[in-house]
């Protein structure tokens, strides 16, 4: 179940909504910041020079009726300008009309160099307020305002603009954010679509490894190593079983057949029991085909545990080279090297060994010998059974272990009468001992050789 | 000679017993472990064969009570499972002998007569039959008087035969009897071994000994 809550495209879209707000609203705030600094500052220039014209003015009219004639006049034209000046006696002047002035002569304004904001009526200004000398001879308070509406205004405006910004910028960012991820994200899309086509007949499809973007390639190249491992085991194990068919349908057809032939007709008791004899062959068979398939089974389960005792391997070679001996009739059969011990399980690598040996054997021509070496090789111990004889073509060398391969390379044409399995039940039981088992060719002989684990204290 | 079969196997257990019957036995079969532990802990048995999977108490279960009771027949227990831990848990719990299904039933045999021969007097140290004899001891061998050079397998082989004469020998037996090779091969090593043998003991004598029986193995006896 997807849960959008985890959406890529969503979290990244309102990650980058969030940030182009968070930007906007910076930038929002100092821009309204310096605007309004920089407003103050005009204002306050404006209000320091009607400061300084009224003072001019005071300085130079002798009467207090003179004084308010000429200010009167030189503030013609002025908008937005409030000015009162209030000697102890009442007010003398009041711009640009007494409503408008009267109160502000009542605010508390303190006398300082910083202009201060004051909201009158329904109007904000800017005020500063000075005390001065007149040239009549008295001290008049003076109180000046600038009307700073149209700087509000246009503040307020900036800030509504930078809200709108704000908002379009964010969704906006969010859209193409969302449409930027989807894109990038394409290539995912692309990867589950092929890994959608893969199914058990298709193990062979692979996600192209061109044009993937550099933060995929190590996916995609870990998803096609998995295909080709999990083609490699599949296939392994379809030909396994179209093998087991094959190997346990050939005795149970001719079961079949010659019970169906037995039966025809009445015969003999001695035919009979011949008939019995021969299944009673082929069941043998088929349950040691069972028997190893199991073993091979499990070997591939990792549920083939060896019983692990330490075991001399030179001896236990000497019982196999007598009891297998029997088969070398014409074949020189010897054993070399000192003894080493090995830790394993007696009866697993009496089997394994043994079937290399028969393996040997049966590639043997008349005449020909097998060496049987053991020995010590960096600190494991080395088993080698050397046979002369038509070496193993190189091209099937990679196969001699696979199950229910027979390489018809023996004297007669090949081995037949084993199940072919035995190669792959001795791989299997030395693996699980943790040692390797391999194959070389020569001339004209062939190498097995096995290595297998000695001991805790090394090989003696 | 009376042996309890524990089978649960229907096929099983009746040609187990038909066969034990056949070769001279008193076989009696009961097809749970429940009737397998009572009969063993009640009967005259002489053997018993106790499959380990069984419905109720399994086969484990009821060597555990039998050799809790003081029982000490011998038990040839048969598995169906070739784990090591089996074999070795199997022997823990005292039982005498295994096997893996599926066996031969000439292996079965050859098993249950040597568990019933076990602890008796001791063996013969001369074996004859017809004119072949056997000195066990002096590591001889004669027929008509001849004597006949053996290597030690060989002896041991013909010591086998003839310690069991008229017993079908499967092959398995005789590789694990001669060779202590006690894994399935699926090889001929054994015929060759007995042609070895008939070609110095049989060939140029009559009555001929060793016999084959088709797909069971070998037997000696004068036919």
């Amino acid at each position: 179940m997807a849960d959008w809550r985890h959406s890529i495209a969503l979290r990244l879209s309102l990650a980058f909504a969030l940030l182009a707000t968070l930007v906007f609203a910076a930038l929002g705030v100092y821009f309204s910041r310096a605007a309004d600094a920089h407003m103050a500052e005009l204002d306050a220039h404006d209000l320091f020079g009607k400061l300084a014209l009224i003072g001019h003015v005071g300085a130079q009219e002798k009467t207090a009726e003179t004084f308010a004639a000429r200010l009167g006049d030189a503030l013609i034209g002025e908008h937005g300008v409030i000015v009162t000046v209030n000697p102890k006696n009442g007010p003398i002047f009041n711009w640009p009309t007494p409503e408008l002035a009267e109160p502000l002569a009542a605010a508390k304004v303190g006398l300082g160099r910083t202009p201060v904001r004051l909201v009158l009526g329904d109007a904000e200004y800017r005020v500063i307020a000075a005390d001065m000398e007149t040239a009549w001879g008295e001290t008049a308070h003076v109180v000046v305002a600038r009307d700073i509406r149209h700087h509000t205004d246009f503040l307020d405006e900036l800030q509504r603009d930078f809200r709108f910004a704000i908002l379009a910028a964010a969704l906006l960012t969010a859209i193409v954010g969302a449409l930027v991820v989807r894109r990038g994200l394409h290539p995912v899309r692309a990867i589950a679509h092929a890994a959608g086509r893969i199914s058990a007949g298709q193990l062979a499809e692979r996600i192209p490894e061109q044009n993937v973007p550099p933060e995929l390639a190590e996916l995609v190249t870990a998803f096609n190593a998995m295909l080709g491992r999990l083609e490699d085991s599949f296939k392994r194990l379809s030909d396994f079983s179209a093998d087991l068919a094959h190997e346990l349908r050939t005795p149970i057809h001719s079961l079949r057949m010659q019970t169906e032939v037995s039966l025809s007709k009445v015969r003999h008791v001695d035919e009979y029991r011949d008939l019995l004899a021969s299944n009673l062959e082929e069941y043998e068979r088929l349950a040691r085909i069972i028997a190893d398939m199991l073993l091979l089974a499990k070997a591939d389960h990792g549920l083939l545990v060896p019983h692990s005792e330490p075991l001399a391997l030179r001896p236990l070679c000497e019982r196999l080279i007598e009891y297998y001996g029997l088969l070398a009739e014409n074949v020189s059969l010897q054993l070399v090297g000192d003894d080493i011990t090995v830790q394993g399980d007696r009866l697993m690598l009496e089997r394994a060994i043994g079937n290399v040996l028969v393996n040997a054997i049966h590639h043997t021509p008349a005449g020909g010998s097998i060496v049987v070496k053991v020995g010590a090789v960096d600190g494991l111990a080395e088993l080698s059974i050397v046979n002369t004889g038509q070496p193993i073509p190189t091209e099937a060398l990679h196969r001699v272990f696979d199950r229910f391969v027979r390489l018809a390379s023996g004297p007669e044409g090949g081995a037949t009468e084993g199940t072919g399995l035995g190669l792959a039940i001795a791989r299997s039981i030395v693996l699980a001992h943790g040692g390797e088992i391999a194959v070389r060719v020569g001339e004209q002989a062939t190498e097995f050789y096995l290595r297998l684990p000695c001991p805790a204290g090394g090989a003696n | 000679m009376k042996i309890l079969i524990v089978e649960d196997e229907a096929k099983t257990g009746d040609y187990l017993k038909q066969g034990l019957s056949e070769a001279g036995f008193t076989a009696d079969l009961v097809r749970n472990g429940l009737d397998g532990m009572h009969g063993g802990l009640a009967g005259d048995y002489d053997l018993l064969i106790l499959d380990v999977n069984l419905p109720g108490l399994d086969g484990w279960q009821v060597l555990k009570a039998l050799r809790a009771a003081g029982r000490d027949l011998p038990v040839l227990f048969l598995t169906a499972r070739d784990q090591v831990e089996d074999r070795v848990k199997g022997l823990e719990l005292g039982a005498d002998d295994y096997l893996v299904k599926p066996f031969a039933f000439s292996e079965l045999l050859a098993r249950v007569r040597t568990l019933l021969r076990r602890g008796r007097a001791r063996d013969a140290e001369s074996l004859s039959l017809a004119d072949l004899e056997l000195d066990v001891l002096k590591r001889r061998a004669t027929r008509a008087g001849q004597r006949i050079d053996l290597t030690a397998k060989e002896f041991a082989l013909l010591e086998l035969f003839l310690r069991r004469q008229g017993e079908v020998l499967a092959r398995s037996f005789i590789a694990s009897q001669v060779w202590d090779m006690n894994f399935d091969s699926d090889t001929n090593v054994v015929e060759v071994a007995i042609r070895r043998l008939r070609a110095k003991v049989d060939d140029a004598f009559s009555p001929k000994l060793i016999h084959t029986l088709r797909g069971m193995g070998y037997v000696m006896e004068i036919r």
